[in-house]
């Protein structure tokens, strides 16, 4: 074969071979083909991620309950309980968003979260504890507070417990599971049946779980990131973007936006990133290039190019948790700033002391999550656990610094200003070592905005 | 050639950007005030009526003439290279933001400013902005008189023999420099302690998208300082605002008006470094260099000239930066 001829012949495979992938490209997360050898069920298609949809509905229950309040046992039955019978307290349906499941089992049994929290060490808090059992410790201390805050210490065992799950439940079983050892060739091997009798393969379901975790709507690619912001805040103008089959309610499962898919179509909304779309866009093209190996198992190459997915997946998920402390470092920032003020003015500063600890355990549980993505942060996790500290410097410039017998102490600490400093810092921290680009509460954004307003420095001008 | 398309895209967009932008000197507003200014002045104090004054102001031996001439080539010429040199210039933002974190890192930000009302900050920043931005302009032009290296470069501006205000373009590229550099130092410096003292609380007073001073005051006939109507303020102001007169001054080649009136907008500058000349009405200059030659309008001498006599100061003087306390004003052969 002379060379010309090779060239064609080379060039029309791939051509053909290009169009026959782009044939077989997905836009939703949904009606994949069932590649399992001699299935003889009743499915029709191969996708299922009901269990991490489940734990969802628990997180954002959990959640809801410790902000109303709720006892140890209320929270624990959702943290811990697998039984049947649980209400989804969060999400529910709303006047003009009406919400399809109503109970934790209509979408999964038997589901709870901390059989799947962190084992390893955390140390961004106090006491060596696993996620686990830190998580464990937040829930018995919030059940002793009124409505999840304790003033004595700034804790917001609301928010803490809430973005720490998102971290130590679903960026680590994401990242550090599925997408990380699930993915071996000898592990769950896409020749073989998940489980007997199931209509997914063992890398089909292990891709599925880890999207599932992600809590983006199926139809995401459909969607832009401020209509994925809307439908998780349930707007009832965002109602007909969700309820993509047309069926009146929005089904918990493939048309509702969760966890760290919500916070990076909140962050994407602004323009300046795209980390919802670029990371369901890699499930995706995970997931169709898994069905293309239509039931045998993947070759070096396939699962090569998977790993690069993955690659991308972990990459941007990890950069959205660092725009979150980036963010909230900021919020920290300004409500040090308003706090400085009221007292220099000898003002009320009650509510903005909620605020600042609000803030704060947002900023914490984030930054705890950094460390559950089974990646050893390095320096960059001792400067960022040294920048937050264990707890809010409080109004009398104390600190949290140790857990002696399961209570929290204090000690003297650097003063309100100097972790507002610090705070400042941690933002720097997270554009030198995340590379954070949608810089949300950004401290130094006033510079950029007044260099701006000034225009260029060159002007061959003369006088 | 993708390249080569944008980037006369940028160099067409950059041109017309200096009429259509407010923070640029030949604005079309500030050219349209200033004319309506001379023309009243020319029938107020020439006693010329509408017509004649106009006559006056756009005769053709000002706009046409070989020094005006080379300025319009210069300003079309200078937009490339700038272009092509803005990257090198350090960032405004970066060193900004590097003393804002710096200003965090070394002081504790003082509290009791934060009871000044937002309004009052702005007024504060934007005042500063002006003032200091003034001074410097004042330092650095007297340096780009006293000292020869710098000269070189500078008397490029000084080689216009009609002034138009398109001669306030009249700029060599390294001149251009150094002026983005020194905007660069002080509007960075200010935005950053003015950041880190009020936080978010500051703004820009702006009117026509610049410094709102700087936008009244062009509005005011600034363009009037390069063009032949010698509008006198007074000596009372002109101890405080340099006119156009007394910037006409600055240009003239009379031996007594070496090295004076350096200053922009405000004149105490001056004052206090004793090169301040009051302006008249009634003055009659002759503008450029002494001994002066045709050739310094051409375009190889005023690009590539100031590098040539700018080394030979630098070699002859074994580096020192020697002042030349008036002796400029003439041509770098005679130097």
């Amino acid at each position: 074969m002379n060379k010309t001829l090779l060239s064609i012949v080379v060039a029309t495979s791939l051509t053909l071979t290009g169009q026959a992938h782009a044939g077989a490209h997905v836009e939703v997360y949904a009606d994949f083909p069932i590649t399992v050898k001699n299935y003889t069920g009743s499915k029709t298609h191969s996708e299922a991620y009901t269990g991490q949809i489940a734990r969802h509905t628990l997180h954002n229950s959990v959640k809801k309950l410790v902000s109303k309040g709720a006892s140890l046992e209320q929270t624990k039955a959702y943290f811990n309980g697998k039984e049947t019978g649980r209400v989804i307290v969060d999400p529910v349906s709303k006047d003009e968003f009406a919400v399809l499941q109503t109970h934790v089992d209509k979408i999964s049994t038997g589901k709870n979260l901390s059989g799947k929290a962190y084992k390893g060490l955390i140390s961004g808090m106090p006491g060596g504890l696993t996620g686990a059992e830190l998580l464990d410790l937040m829930l018995e201390k919030a059940a002793a507070t009124e409505k999840g805050f304790d003033p004595l210490t700034g804790y917001d065992y609301t928010q803490l417990i809430s973005k720490f799950t998102m971290g130590a439940v679903f960026y680590n079983q994401a990242v550090d599971n599925y997408l990380d050892e699930k993915l071996a060739a000898d592990v769950n091997p896409n020749s073989k049946a998940y489980k007997e009798g199931k209509a997914y393969t063992g890398k089909e379901h292990v891709w599925d779980e880890a999207f599932g975790y992600f809590g983006a709507p199926a139809h995401t690619m459909k969607l832009t990131a401020a209509q994925v912001y809307g439908i998780a805040k349930q707007k009832a103008d965002s109602f007909a973007k969700a309820d993509y089959n047309n069926d009146g309610e929005v089904s918990l499962v493939t048309e509702m936006a969760f966890a760290h898919a919500y916070y990076a179509a909140s962050f994407d909304k602004g323009g300046k990133t795209k980390y919802l779309h670029t990371i369901v866009q890699a499930f995706l093209d995970g997931r169709n290039l898994i069905s293309s190996a239509n039931g045998e198992a993947l070759t070096d190459a396939q699962r090569s190019k998977l790993m690069s997915y993955a690659q991308v997946i972990k990459t941007q998920w990890q950069r959205l948790i660092a725009e979150a402390v980036f963010k909230y470092a900021g919020s920290v920032y300004g409500d040090i700033e308003k706090l400085e003020a009221a007292i220099e003015a000898n003002g009320n500063a009650v509510k903005l002391y909620r605020n600042y600890a609000k803030h704060w355990g947002e900023l914490k549980g984030f930054a705890l999550a950094l460390e559950s993505g089974g990646v050893n942060l390095g320096e960059t996790g001792v400067k960022l656990n040294r920048l937050i500290g264990y707890s809010p410097v409080l109004l009398g410039n104390t600190q949290v610094a140790a857990l002696v017998d399961g209570e929290f102490v204090q000690s003297s600490s650097v003063s309100l200003s100097e972790y507002r400093v610090q705070m400042i810092k941690l933002q720097k921290l997270m554009i030198d070592d995340f590379e954070v680009e949608a810089r949300n509460k950004n401290v130094t954004a006033n510079l950029a905005q007044l260099v701006d307003s000034l225009g260029e420095a060159m002007a061959a001008e003369n006088d | 050639m993708d390249w080569l398309f944008e980037f006369i895209q940028s160099w067409f967009s950059e041109l017309m950007g200096l009429v259509s932008q407010g923070s640029k000197r030949i604005f079309f507003g500030y050219m349209l005030s200033a004319t309506l200014i001379a023309v009243v002045w020319l029938m107020w104090q020439r006693q010329l009526n509408c017509l004649a004054a106009f006559r006056w102001l756009f005769q053709g031996k000002i706009w046409w003439s070989s020094s005006s001439q080379s300025d319009y080539t210069i300003m079309l010429l200078n937009q490339p290279i700038m272009l092509l040199l803005s990257p090198i210039l350090l960032s405004k933002l970066a060193l900004a933001t590097t003393l804002f974190y710096a200003l965090n890192d070394w002081v504790s930000r003082p509290l009791w400013f934060s009871d000044i009302p937002v309004f009052w900050v702005s007024v504060i920043f934007t005042s500063c902005l002006f003032v200091v931005d003034d001074a410097s302009r004042y330092y650095l032009h007297r340096l780009m008189h006293r000292w020869p290296v710098l000269w070189a470069f500078h008397r490029v501006h000084h080689t216009a023999e009609s002034l138009t205000p398109f001669t306030v373009l009249r700029t060599h590229p390294m001149e251009g420099l150094l002026f983005g550099l020194r905007s660069v130092l002080v509007q960075g410096f200010l935005i950053s302690v003015f950041v880190f003292v009020f936080a978010d609380r500051v703004t820009l007073l702006s009117l026509l998208g610049a410094n709102v001073f700087n936008a009244v005051l062009n509005l005011l006939g600034s363009n009037l300082r390069h063009s032949p109507v010698p509008i006198s303020y007074g000596k009372v102001i002109e101890g405080w605002l340099i006119s156009p007169a007394q910037h006409q001054i600055h240009h003239s080649q009379a031996r007594q008006h070496w090295d004076k009136n350096f200053g922009a907008f405000i004149a105490l500058w001056d004052r206090l470094g004793n090169t301040l000349e009051y302006g008249s009405n009634s003055q009659e200059l002759t503008y450029g260099l002494l001994g002066q030659k045709p050739k310094e309008h051409q375009l190889v001498t005023l690009y590539w000239q100031p590098f040539t006599s700018s080394w030979r100061y630098f070699w002859r003087s074994k580096g020192k930066l020697i002042s030349t306390n008036n002796k400029t004003h003439v041509t770098s052969e005679s130097q």
